[in-house]
């Protein structure tokens, strides 16, 4: 089984031709696979440690180092792509403060998935992986180490397609195929709970924006006129009795 | 009477289960989720505590939550508020996830376990780390100090504690000082500014320290001025932590400092650039070590105690703690193997069994092994099948293999019992590797944690001879019981102590007691008869950006794709196979 050039690859190509055009979000895109890759290594590592079947174990664990290993691939690209920036713009990447949410493989939970179903959402997984990897990689025709990178991952994409194919076609002979298109229609349910959680979002943003301007004031100025009467330094407690435990104020 | 304490929704999430005033266990959700410093309701943890003790949610007859979650979104709201109208961006975020789930702790934690609400107790953030201090720690009066980035609204509170022999116990926080004054959060935005991530990176900023030199301290000083009690203030013209999600520190800040280093690029220390970084985190450390110090100082005046008790994530800070000792007036210093929000799991269930409850007072057992234990069969199993070199072999020749295996260089990744609760291995999930040359210091940082090159190891020694190799102050050995205070190797042993001797000269010693690791000690007695140095580099058994392993099956993936050549859950033995270390996983797999 090899890379295919599908017409969502094709149309893929025409959307991503601009964002991979500048030198600034080709970094941050490549830097944004590195730790995808690196949450998926981390996740197949899990099923690794979960597995009993002793052919897979060893399987994940070699898939896992790979995705590892293509994290560290995109981390060094992106940022050396990154250092080549003038210095000006390099405090603009810098990493948001606060701990980020999500991980890996779709927030899968490896614990509560079979090796079955694993196989069939890793096999589709790895092939729209590679079919975007391969449309990324003609994108990058003027940046030779960048298109190596995307050449190395390819190459491992095909192994972990055929093995998962396989590995699933040996433990599930009979459903084979149904667990694949089960897998399909999960991996389409998830790519609409983000598309809906992310229209929420941006909802729930301006809903919340215009509430900040419209209902706040007063109560900011009331906040900051309390905040000048404090005085800085140590606050004395006064001693709780033993009912405080049962509030959450 | 059986007490379950729960900590969770900011970071490293963690359950565990008080009965009849002594821990049975204790576990943080990232070691059963693998996700580093994992923030999420601890179900996981919360299962597995229940399961090991033999018990249901019905049994339980309180849960406690480490922290008061509307008080805490109140400081949310009102910081939101005071920074009116620079905040606009960080409201909806902020009022997503608050009211979202944080909130609404009592609901998520009665419908998670179906238990009625009235069992559901709050401590407070501060109450949970000072009785994580103090009610773990072999003391019966002691003063108290905590300090972390934020709990509802106290950043730094000081106290006292009292075990009193009627069996009465009372835990006293006399000050504190409000949000945003912090010296957490101070520690965190040089974290965040030298290109590291929070809540994780600030021990590379402690590491990083010792290569530069105190050089901005005095433009620290603008950061952070003192009041006249004795307290400080920070200067919030150079943060944003408080008005932003984005950021933490405000243009002024790169103005007085510099442009901020991205988590991209290396520090070279040969580079000017390099050494700006250094001298910044060296600044910053001294800056928290002089508060600190102040503080404690004075603290001790105030209580006249022999005993400090040091709580929340400040308290990981080694240097700091080594200096509070040397400084403060204090005799000893007792910080618990999991001082930051992960022990407030603990910290909380023990203080409602003492206050709320009343119940007489117990002593707590003084070790950190309150997680799942290792199942060699398990490890046995798996290296078997993957045609694995598998021995089983009884204690004393175990002890003999892998010191031998030490002494010729070998890395060796070591599980033994009950994995510990807090963020650094002691002695049950740990990699251990001879001391001695650089190389090794190197080859560990290189190929088996792939981390920054400018990150020390530390050293296991035995409490009987840890004088001799390492300036242990009165005090010293407490501290160092769980790897919490940073000291001086010899300069007589530095040479033959390279791999775990800082470039200043340090190490952040583990001074082990034999009843707390007769395993490790015993290892560390057969290393000594081989080298004649009974001490051996310490670290935790994981690669960056992992949790450190719980379970042999977790210790063994680890093993399999890094540079370790022999792991032990005694009495199995595994080493790896000559071809194996050159043939790839992926031709075994195929093979």
């Amino acid at each position: 089984m090899g890379v295919e050039r599908s017409a969502g690859g094709r149309i893929l190509r025409l959307v991503h031709g601009w964002i991979w055009g500048d030198l600034d979000r080709r970094a941050r895109k490549l830097l944004s696979f590195a730790e995808v890759e690196t949450g998926g290594g981390r996740d197949i590592l899990r099923a690794a440690e979960m597995t009993p079947d002793p052919l897979l174990r060893r399987l994940y664990l070699a898939h896992a180092i790979d995705e590892l290993h293509h994290g560290d691939l995109f981390r060094e690209r992106g940022a050396t792509l990154l250092r080549a920036r003038p210095q000006s713009l390099r405090s603009a990447a810098a990493p948001a403060w606060l701990p980020s949410d999500g991980h890996g493989l779709d927030d899968l939970r490896i614990e509560d998935e079979r090796d079955e179903s694993l196989l069939g959402f890793l096999h589709l997984s790895e092939k729209a992986a590679a079919s975007r990897f391969s449309v990324y990689r003609e994108i990058v025709q003027d940046d030779p180490a960048t298109r190596a990178v995307f050449d190395e991952i390819l190459r491992d994409e095909v192994f972990h397609m055929n093995y998962t194919y396989a590995q699933l076609a040996r433990i599930s002979p009979a459903s084979h195929r149904r667990r694949l298109w089960r897998a399909r229609i999960s991996r389409l349910w998830k790519q609409y709970l983000r598309l809906a959680a992310a229209v929420a979002r941006v909802l729930s943003t301006i809903v919340l924006t215009v509430q900040y301007f419209i209902v706040v004031p007063p109560f900011a100025w009331l906040a900051k006129r309390a905040e000048r009467r404090e005085r800085p330094g140590w606050t004395v407690l006064q001693p709780e009795g033993r009912e405080s435990l049962t509030r959450q104020y | 009477m059986k007490i379950l304490g729960i900590s969770a929704h900011y970071h490293d999430s963690a359950a565990a289960l008080v009965c009849d005033g002594v821990p049975v266990c204790a576990v943080q959700e990232e070691r059963l989720s693998r996700r580093k410093n994992d923030a999420v309701f601890p179900i996981g943890a919360i299962e597995w505590c229940l399961d090991h003790a033999g018990i249901g949610p019905d049994d339980l007859d309180a849960v406690v939550f480490y922290e008061r979650s509307m008080l805490k979104f109140e400081r949310i709201l009102i910081s939101t508020l005071r920074t009116f109208p620079h905040s606009w961006r960080s409201f909806p975020n902020a009022m997503r996830n608050s009211l979202g789930e944080k909130v609404w702790v009592r609901g998520i934690i009665s419908s998670y376990l179906g238990i009625p609400r009235r069992k559901i107790l709050f401590t407070t953030h501060h109450q949970s780390h000072a009785a994580a201090a103090f009610l773990t720690a072999p003391t019966r009066r002691a003063a108290i100090l905590t300090a972390d980035g934020v709990g509802e609204w106290a950043t730094l509170t000081v106290g006292h504690g009292d075990r009193r022999v009627d069996g009465g116990t009372s835990i006293t926080l006399l000050r504190e000082l409000r949000f945003p004054h912090s010296l957490g959060m101070l520690y965190s935005t040089f974290t965040a500014y030298l290109g590291f991530s929070v809540n994780e990176g600030e021990y590379k900023v402690m590491g990083l320290a010792a290569y530069g030199r105190p050089t901005q301290v005095d433009r620290v000083r603008k950061l952070i001025r003192r009041t006249p009690d004795g307290a400080f203030a920070l200067n919030m013209d150079y943060f944003e932590y408080h008005s932003s999600a984005k950021r933490s520190y405000s243009s002024r800040f790169v103005e007085l400092f510099g442009p901020p280093r991205t988590a991209y690029e290396p520090i070279d220390l040969a580079t000017a650039e390099g050494q700006r970084f250094a001298d910044c985190a060296a600044s910053v450390q001294r800056v928290l070590e002089d508060t600190l110090v102040d503080i404690t100082r004075a603290l001790h005046q105030e209580t006249g105690l022999p005993d400090l008790c040091f709580g929340g994530g400040v308290a990981l800070n080694g240097v700091a703690n080594a200096r509070i000792l040397a400084e403060s007036g204090f005799e000893r210093i007792f910080v618990p193997p999991a001082p930051g929000d992960a022990g407030c799991a603990l910290g909380a269930a023990l203080y409602a069994d003492r206050v709320y409850f009343g119940q007489p007072d117990r002593n707590v057992p003084d070790h950190p092994f309150w997680g799942p234990a290792v199942v060699s069969q398990d490890l046995l199993r798996a290296a078997t099948e993957d045609g694995q070199t598998v021995e089983e072999l009884d204690d004393a020749r175990l002890i003999e293999r892998t010191a031998a295996e030490l002494f010729a260089d070998g890395v060796v990744g070591w599980m033994d019992g009950a994995c510990e609760f807090g963020p650094r291995a002691l002695g049950h999930r740990s990699i251990l590797a001879a001391p001695h040359s650089v190389k090794m210091r190197d080859r560990l940082n290189r190929d088996i944690k792939y981390r920054e090159e400018f990150r020390p190891f530390a050293p296991v020694t035995p409490i009987e001879t840890a004088d001799r190799y390492f300036e242990l102050p009165p005090g010293g050995v407490r501290l160092g019981r769980f790897m919490s205070g940073v000291f001086r190797v010899r300069p007589e042993w530095r040479e033959q102590l390279a791999a775990i001797t800082h470039v200043d000269g340090t190490a952040r010693v583990q001074v082990l007691d034999r009843d707390m690791a007769p395993r490790l000690s015993a290892l560390l007695e057969a290393y000594g008869r081989h080298s004649g140095i009974p001490v051996l580099l310490h670290t935790s058994f994981n690669v960056a950006g992992e949790p450190i392993v719980c379970s042999a099956l977790e210790g063994y993936s680890t093993f399999r794709r890094c540079g370790i050549d022999m792991l032990i859950a005694a009495p199995v033995v595994v080493t790896k196979r000559g071809p194996s270390k050159v043939r790839s996983l992926k031709e075994e797999a195929l093979a």
